[in-house]
C-alpha cells in the first residue's frame, strides 16, 4: 500500500518507507564503502534515485531488496571511481597471481566464541576493512545479500570463476585475520 | 593438499552452487578426506560470523533530519524531469543533429571546390561579350585552346539543312 501511494507521487508514504528500511540501506552502503559519511550520503543518494525510479518498479522483488540493489550499485560505482584515482591494491596483485589462500593455513578454533557482540563487530569491521573492495563487494553480496554467483558475477561485471576465487580468498582472508586478532588480543 | 579446483568446489558445495548429483558425489568424498573437512569447517565458520552483522547497524542522523535532505533533493529535481531526461536528452540531440550534418555537408562541399585549385589543374573559360568562344588553358602541359563555335558550325548546319531540303 505504502509503496503503491508513493508510485502516485505520495510524499507521506514515501517518508514512511525511507524511516522503515533507512538502516538497512544505510548497513548495506556502510558495509561496502567502510566509512560512514559517504556511507549516509550514499544510502541518501539512493532514496533520491528511488523516489525517481518508483514508477518503474514493478513488485518482482521486494522494496526492500529493490532499494539495496540501487544503493549496492551506486556503491559499485563510487568504489570504481576511488579505485581509478589510486594504485591497484596488494590484495588484487595476490589474486592475479596465483592466490596466496591456497597456502594459508586453515583455523581450527573459532577465533571470536565468547565474545562481546561489540567486540566482534569491532573485530569483523577491522576485518572487512582489511579487503580489497572487490573482495569485501564479493563477500558482502553473497553473505549479506544473498546473491548467487551468476548475479554476483552480474552485478560486478566479472566471470563466475572470478566470482568464486575472490569469495574464497575473502573468506580465508577474514578467517586468518580474525584469528590473527584472537592471538594478539589487541582489538 | 587439496587443489585449487577441489578448494573452490568445496566452497560451492556450501553454497549451494553444485548439481544435486555432483553435490552428493562430493559429499561422499569429503567424508574420506580430512584436510578438505577443516577447510570446510573454516568456511562455515567464516559465514557463521558474518550472520547477523548488519543487524544492529543505525544511521548515525536522526531520521527528521536525514529525511529532510532527501526530501530538500527530491523537491530539487522533481519525478516527472528525472523520467524525462532520457527522453529530453534524445530531442536534444536529435536538434542538434540537423544543423550538424547541414555544417558537415557544407565542409564537404567547400573542400571538393576548393581542392583542384591547389592543384593548378586545367581551366575554361567562357567570354561573356561572345558567348561562342572558348578558351582552354591547361598549366601542366603549357597548352592554350581557342574554340570558336561560329560561323563554321551555323555554315555547316545551314549546308546540312540545305542538303536534307534539297
Amino acid at each position: 500500500m505504502l509503496v503503491r501511494a508513493a508510485q502516485r507521487g505520495d510524499m507521506v508514504a514515501f517518508e514512511e518507507l525511507v524511516l522503515r528500511h533507512r538502516d538497512k540501506i544505510f548497513a548495506r552502503a556502510l558495509s561496502m564503502v567502510r566509512n560512514e559519511e559517504e556511507a549516509v550520503d550514499l544510502s541518501q543518494e539512493a532514496w533520491v534515485k528511488g523516489w525517481q525510479r518508483l514508477p518503474q518498479f514493478l513488485g518482482e522483488s521486494s522494496f526492500g531488496t529493490w532499494m539495496t540493489r540501487i544503493v549496492i550499485n551506486l556503491c559499485l560505482d563510487h568504489l570504481r571511481r576511488q579505485k581509478r584515482q589510486r594504485m591497484e591494491s596488494i590484495e588484487a596483485i595476490n589474486e592475479e597471481s596465483g592466490g596466496v589462500e591456497r597456502q594459508m593455513p586453515v583455523v581450527t578454533v573459532n577465533p571470536t566464541a565468547g565474545l562481546e557482540r561489540s567486540e566482534l563487530r569491532e573485530r569483523i569491521n577491522y576485518a572487512l576493512g582489511q579487503l580489497s573492495y572487490e573482495h569485501r563487494t564479493v563477500l558482502v553480496l553473497h553473505e549479506f545479500e544473498q546473491m548467487e554467483y551468476k548475479e554476483i558475477a552480474k552485478t560486478m561485471g566479472c566471470s563466475i570463476g572470478t566470482v568464486m576465487s575472490r569469495l574464497f580468498y575473502a573468506r580465508r582472508k577474514m578467517a586468518g585475520l580474525l584469528a590473527g586478532l584472537r592471538k594478539e588480543g589487541l582489538r | 593438499m587439496m587443489d585449487y579446483d577441489s578448494q573452490l568446489r568445496l566452497q560451492a558445495c556450501l553454497d549451494g552452487e553444485l548439481e544435486a548429483r555432483e553435490a552428493a558425489e562430493f559429499e561422499a568424498w569429503l567424508t574420506k578426506d580430512p584436510e578438505a573437512q577443516a577447510l570446510l569447517e573454516e568456511l562455515k565458520m567464516t559465514r557463521g560470523v558474518l550472520a547477523g552483522f548488519e543487524a544492529g547497524v543505525k544511521l548515525p542522523e536522526s531520521p527528521e533530519f536525514f529525511w529532510s535532505k532527501i526530501r530538500r533533493e527530491i523537491e530539487r529535481e522533481p519525478r516527472h524531469a528525472a523520467e524525462s531526461r532520457g527522453a529530453s536528452l534524445f530531442a536534444g540531440w536529435r536538434r542538434w543533429l540537423a544543423p550538424a550534418a547541414g555544417a558537415v555537408a557544407a565542409g564537404m562541399v567547400a573542400l571538393l571546390l576548393l581542392a583542384p585549385s591547389k592543384k593548378q589543374g586545367p581551366e575554361v573559360e567562357t567570354s561573356l561579350a561572345d558567348a561562342g568562344a572558348f578558351t582552354y588553358y591547361d598549366f601542366a602541359a603549357r597548352t592554350t585552346l581557342v574554340w570558336l563555335s561560329y560561323p563554321a558550325e551555323e555554315e555547316l548546319a545551314a549546308n546540312e539543312e540545305g542538303d536534307t531540303l534539297e
